[in-house]
């Protein structure tokens, strides 16, 4: 029997909030992108255990697809524990009881241009989330950590999935936030943090797991709201003409003025200090070198130095 | 892949006219105009992370938004459209030609191109072997990894979305590899060529036969 079961149900009620929020004078219709967004979270499952809930997505998708029918977009799948969770570069992922471990499954809808936007939407949608129910300044660190006084609180990573019957192509959204848990492997101690250890007690899971499906569904509904937009030829709707996601991201990012180290994976392999001087259009990180050339990377990590 | 290979003159082509010609293309629509010209030699980016650009060959300004475009390759501009300097381009049209000085290697490499089947980008990102192919080449080394259609050879990365690629290919070993973890790749660019095991003598033999008749590096 799962702990951690929010409802769709919950989830629509807590999207509705969201259009209390819509304020007069900005440029974007918030009605509009909620209805977009609305499909995250149409269907959850909630488990006991699963050894790792993306591969229980392409289970899922492919079994669907073998009988003839469409996975519901939006799916999640939550498990209270998780056995063979990992990260990039096959690095592990601890995940015992008291997080929020699992994936979304988005049917990838959006045009090539803007798939590479999906991974800031799950840590703009976990930092918002993490700010508004625990009163807790968190940060998004490129491309979509989630971050607490320096320590990891979130990390998030996309796979694509081609379905083998009709080449369907979905991306899965994975998520692993730490809340209750509270003891991490001794390689993560110094690096990571739950939200137990920095408030001191234990929350609700369910109802900051249905904030964040929630903000994860206005983040999704913004992505093809902004598309729609740009299709229509009427550009984009944040600041100064920028694309909503970016300018949600820079508004919730320390990252821009820090000093860095970059790598494609900067844990084992580190490749040059520099600084960050700007987020370009597409979401590259724009980075200023020793030498003082400009380089500009879109797939890569940082670490902050100093 | 052809076994039908005239070295003498394609040796003869190369030795006659030791360059690659590179045409540039107009990135985008918009005003065009030229920063260099006719004969003018152009350097590509370098630095330890190629972070400094090339030699910059034209701006091209849409909508008030300029964007400078380098070199890719270093070598002499051999032909300029001169008569677009100024003028709005659709996306696509060819603006100049860079005449870049080949190496022994890269000559190898361009004969191996035509010889080899080249598996190349699906998208602009940075690539990876999949988990399993890598273990395979760093046990083995790349040539001794034979690699089947329907397997999943690489991951694709781009802002941390991770695409498996799968091989649709032919049944071959993995002869040449083009690309190099945590470095961008451009759309259309090979990843690597592959070679059916019984054209390997094939490959092995121009390679042989290259090094012995060049017989400098440049």
């Amino acid at each position: 029997m799962a702990d951690n079961k929010p409802t769709p149900e919950a989830v629509v009620q807590r999207l509705r909030r969201e259009l209390s929020l819509q304020h007069a004078g900005v440029e974007y219709d918030l009605t509009e992108i909620v209805r977009r967004g609305a499909f995250v979270g149409s269907s959850i499952e909630s488990h006991d255990q699963l050894p790792r809930a993306m591969d229980h997505a392409r289970s899922l998708i492919a079994a669907c697809a073998g009988t003839g029918r469409s996975m519901v977009s939006g799916t999640v799948i939550l498990a209270d524990e998780m056995s063979r969770c990992k990260g990039r570069f096959a690095r592990s992922w601890h995940a015992p009881r008291g997080g929020v471990w699992g994936c979304m499954v988005f049917a990838n809808t959006l045009l090539p241009q803007w798939r590479s936007f999906i991974p800031l939407a799950a840590g703009v949608a976990c930092c918002d989330a993490v700010n508004e129910i625990f009163g807790v300044a968190s940060s998004v660190r490129w491309v979509n950590d989630v971050l607490v006084e320096g320590k990891k609180l979130a990390g998030f990573l996309v796979e694509s999935y081609t379905e083998p019957v009709h080449r369907e192509e979905f991306a899965l959204v994975g998520f692993g936030i730490n809340i209750n848990n509270t003891s991490f492997p001794a390689e993560l101690k110094a690096t990571a943090t739950s939200i137990a250890q920095i408030l001191g007690r234990s929350m609700d899971l369910a109802e900051f797991t249905t904030a964040f499906l929630a903000k994860l569904a206005l983040n999704f509904g913004i992505l093809l709201y902004e598309e729609a937009r740009d299709l229509r030829g009427d550009g984009f709707s944040g600041r100064q003409g920028l694309h909503l996601l970016l300018d949600r991201w820079l508004r919730l990012s320390d990252t821009l003025g820090k000093r860095v180290i970059f790598g494609f994976d900067v844990m084992n392999v580190p490749q040059y200090e520099a600084e960050v001087i700007g987020l370009d259009r597409s979401g590259g990180l724009i980075l200023r070198l020793a030498d003082g050339s400009v380089k500009t990377e879109y797939s890569g990590e940082i670490r902050y130095l100093g | 892949m052809s076994n039908e290979l005239d070295f003498e003159e394609l040796l003869s082509t190369y030795k006659s006219d030791p360059f690659g010609y590179v045409d540039i293309f107009s990135v985008h629509t918009g005003r065009v105009s030229f920063k260099v010209g006719v004969n003018q030699q152009v350097a590509s980016a370098s630095g330890e992370w190629l972070q400094v650009p090339g030699s910059a060959l034209y701006e091209i300004n849409r909508e008030r938004n300029p964007r400078i475009v380098n070199a890719p390759v270093a070598g002499i501009v051999a032909h300029i459209n001169t008569e677009l300097d100024g003028q709005f381009v659709e996306a696509g049209v060819k603006l100049m030609t860079i005449k870049h000085p080949l190496k022994k290697k890269e000559i190898i490499e361009n004969i191996l191109r035509d010889v080899l089947s080249l598996f190349q980008a699906p998208e602009s990102a940075k690539y990876f072997f999949a988990m399993d192919i890598q273990s395979r080449i760093d046990k083995k080394g790349a040539r001794e990894v034979t690699i089947e259609p329907g397997e999943e050879i690489l991951t694709m990365s781009l802002m941390k979305r991770d695409t498996p690629v799968y091989y649709n290919g032919e049944r071959g070993v993995i002869h040449s590899i083009y690309f190099k973890p945590g470095v961008s790749v451009g759309q259309g660019e090979p990843l690597f060529g592959v070679c059916a095991l019984e054209k390997l003598p094939l490959i092995q033999k121009i390679i042989t036969r290259v090094k012995a008749e060049w017989d400098s590096e440049h």
